[in-house]
């Protein structure tokens, strides 16, 4: 009698202000998560200092790493593999992580799997359904802002792409204008909410062909509109100062999002990274969805708010799809902040 | 005690295994520019060569600082790493005093320092009391512009009886002209002395305390000049860092 195992990871992430670990039961279920934010040290600054932030990923790192195993109920005997982040983000920072999984596969033997960050925040989808391929995810984070398409489990291409600020970049930057401490796209989404977009900011990019997108031009209009308002003493409403921002950033990546589907036309659609947890957006991609013709709507899956943020549950979720390929890292693993995944050909003419 | 030590707080990247107070075996990657890659590699090298497994050490070692700070972290977080895992002890020693344990001259002042730019060191002094016992420290560990380190130097040698001062460390052969108006016999150690030798901060984890490695923390010596500059501008004061870290 052969009883097919379970497959146990304990995962590490640490590539920017959020120290986490994991233990992730095939691929699936969430056995246990430790998130240490440091979101109010780096509020002292308006952002996130790199050195401060790997600072902060040393002091916790041995402690989380045994609560989540004591939560998960496991010792390192029931972890068939430990999985780290090693790219992208702050090099410092990932290094904790990097290392300390290193250390870890080391000292117990357990095999070791490198995760690409965004690889991870698209599987926080596979977390709560199952994920039918192709599939099509919509990546949007303080750091990235892509539309991915994934031919299976662990090839992913990107096909459209941000040329300037991400997505969730812009929602911090005119967050300090409107005197919203970092992280800003919370506060930004509950104003929306209460406001009506009366600006008509640009959508920039919206009516060309391919999938890549700008906001740094939305971001220079917001500033200029508020700066002028200023010098002329007039008082503009911030509720629809957040609405007309949150309406032209919503309208460019549901509008490029649809045209990606209708041409890709995928099994899935997955939202993922920090601002897949903004309500417009998600409110705003399931209508859109729901609207096209029966045959071309894909199943839709948005990750739990808890999962759209950096946590390590992710990682062990994408380790798991490694791991069933055998594509395992050795003691040479290195942090590399600037990793991409591959572009799709289509975007390399 | 078999102690497993390791240095990643400079460019030398040095691992080594000890026997006690017995140097067994030393590994060193000299001008390295990638710790992060080779320092497992190196440790598992080590281990093989001399037929041992991690689980067979029974005290991990680690340059806790002062020197680079993501080189110190990469040290420290796979020092304290390996003695969490395999419930073993794990010990911090000053990137400093294994610097001054490389000057074995009994009855010398010795200054151990890193250059940080700018006519700045992280540096702090010892004198070597006994034949095999550990540099004592005399003048702390921290960050000093060269004027600070001379004057603390000259004040501690009037008070004391130094026959002279060696240099240690990186960065110093450029202030001569300042260190001869001390006015006292002074040398610079030798190249081999200059960098952190892994084996030295075996013998001098041997004979101390054990830390726990959840505290263990690299020695920074500075805050981060994004703190200086926050807490220039406010007036506030530091809390401690835990207390910006918060579990959800």
């Amino acid at each position: 009698m052969t009883n097919k195992k379970d497959i146990r990871i304990l995962a590490f992430e640490s590539s920017c202000d959020e120290t986490s670990t994991s233990v992730v039961k095939n691929g699936r279920v969430v056995e246990s998560m430790i998130v240490a934010t440091q979101i109010k040290s780096h509020q002292r600054f308006g952002g996130v200092v790199p050195e401060v932030a790997s600072r902060h990923h040393i002091e916790v790192i041995t402690q989380i790493t045994n609560e989540a195993l004591s939560k998960a109920n496991a010792t390192w005997q029931d972890i068939d593999a430990i999985a780290v982040t090693y790219g992208p983000g702050l090099v410092g920072a990932l290094l904790i992580g990097v290392s300390a999984a290193k250390a870890a596969s080391m000292a117990t033997g357990i095999p070791l799997i490198g995760v690409d960050h965004i690889m991870g925040h698209i599987m926080a989808a596979q977390l709560k359904e199952e994920i039918v391929y192709p599939a099509l995810a919509l990546q949007v984070s303080g750091g990235h802002t892509e539309i991915v398409l994934l031919k299976d489990p662990t090839h992913f291409e990107i096909v459209g792409d941000t040329r300037d600020d991400a997505a969730g970049e812009a929602y911090d930057k005119i967050g300090r204008v409107l005197g919203v401490n970092y992280p800003a796209g919370k506060t930004i989404d509950e104003w929306a909410h209460q406001g009506q977009d009366t600006f008509d900011f640009p959508r920039a990019m919206i009516k060309e062909e391919d999938y890549d997108f700008s906001f740094s031009g939305l971001k220079s209009a917001f500033i200029n509109t508020c700066h002028h308002a200023e010098q002329i003493n007039q008082k503009l409403n911030k509720y629809d100062l957040a609405a007309s921002f949150q309406a032209a950033v919503i309208d460019v990546l549901a509008t490029k999002t649809i045209r990606a589907i209708k041409q890709y036309q995928p099994q899935t659609f997955i939202m993922g990274g920090g601002v897949a947890a903004n309500h417009g957006l998600r409110d705003r991609m399931n209508s859109e969805i729901a609207s096209l013709p029966q045959n071309l709507q894909p199943k839709v899956i948005l990750p739990d708010l808890k999962l759209c943020g950096d946590n390590a549950a992710m990682i062990g979720a994408a380790a798991y799809n490694l791991y069933q390929e055998g594509k395992f890292a050795d003691l040479t693993l290195d942090a590399d902040p600037s990793l991409e995944l591959p572009y799709a050909s289509e975007m390399l003419k | 005690m078999k102690i497993l030590s390791m240095s990643t707080a400079t460019n030398n990247l040095s691992v080594a295994l000890n026997d006690n107070n017995k140097i067994v075996a030393e590994k060193n990657e000299y001008d390295a520019r990638n710790h992060s890659a080779h320092l497992d590699p190196l440790i598992a090298e080590i281990l093989k060569e001399n037929k041992l497994t991690l689980s067979e050490v029974d005290r991990f070692a680690v340059a806790i600082g002062p020197g680079s700070y993501t080189g110190l972290r990469i040290g420290v977080t796979t020092a304290k790493m390996f003695a969490s895992i395999l419930h073993k002890d794990v010990v911090g020693v000053s990137t400093l005093q294994a610097l001054a344990a490389s000057c074995e001259e009994s009855g010398a002042l010795i200054v151990a320092g890193i250059d940080a730019r700018n006519d700045n060191y992280f540096a702090g002094a010892y004198v070597n009391s006994m034949t095999g016992s550990s540099p004592l420290c005399v003048i702390p560990d921290g960050h000093y512009h060269i004027d600070t380190l001379l004057s603390a130097i000259k004040e501690y040698y009037a008070k004391n009886n130094f026959p002279k001062i060696i240099f240690v460390g990186s960065g110093f052969e450029k202030q001569k002209e300042n260190i001869k108006k001390l006015n006292v016999e002074f040398s610079f150690a030798e190249e081999k002395q200059n960098v952190v030798h892994a084996g030295l901060i075996g013998r001098l984890a041997c004979k101390a305390e054990a830390d726990d490695p959840d505290k263990l923390l690299p020695n920074y010596l500075r805050r981060t000049q994004a703190e200086i500059d926050w807490h220039k501008k406010t007036g506030k004061a530091y809390e401690p860092d835990n207390n910006y870290v918060e579990e959800v």
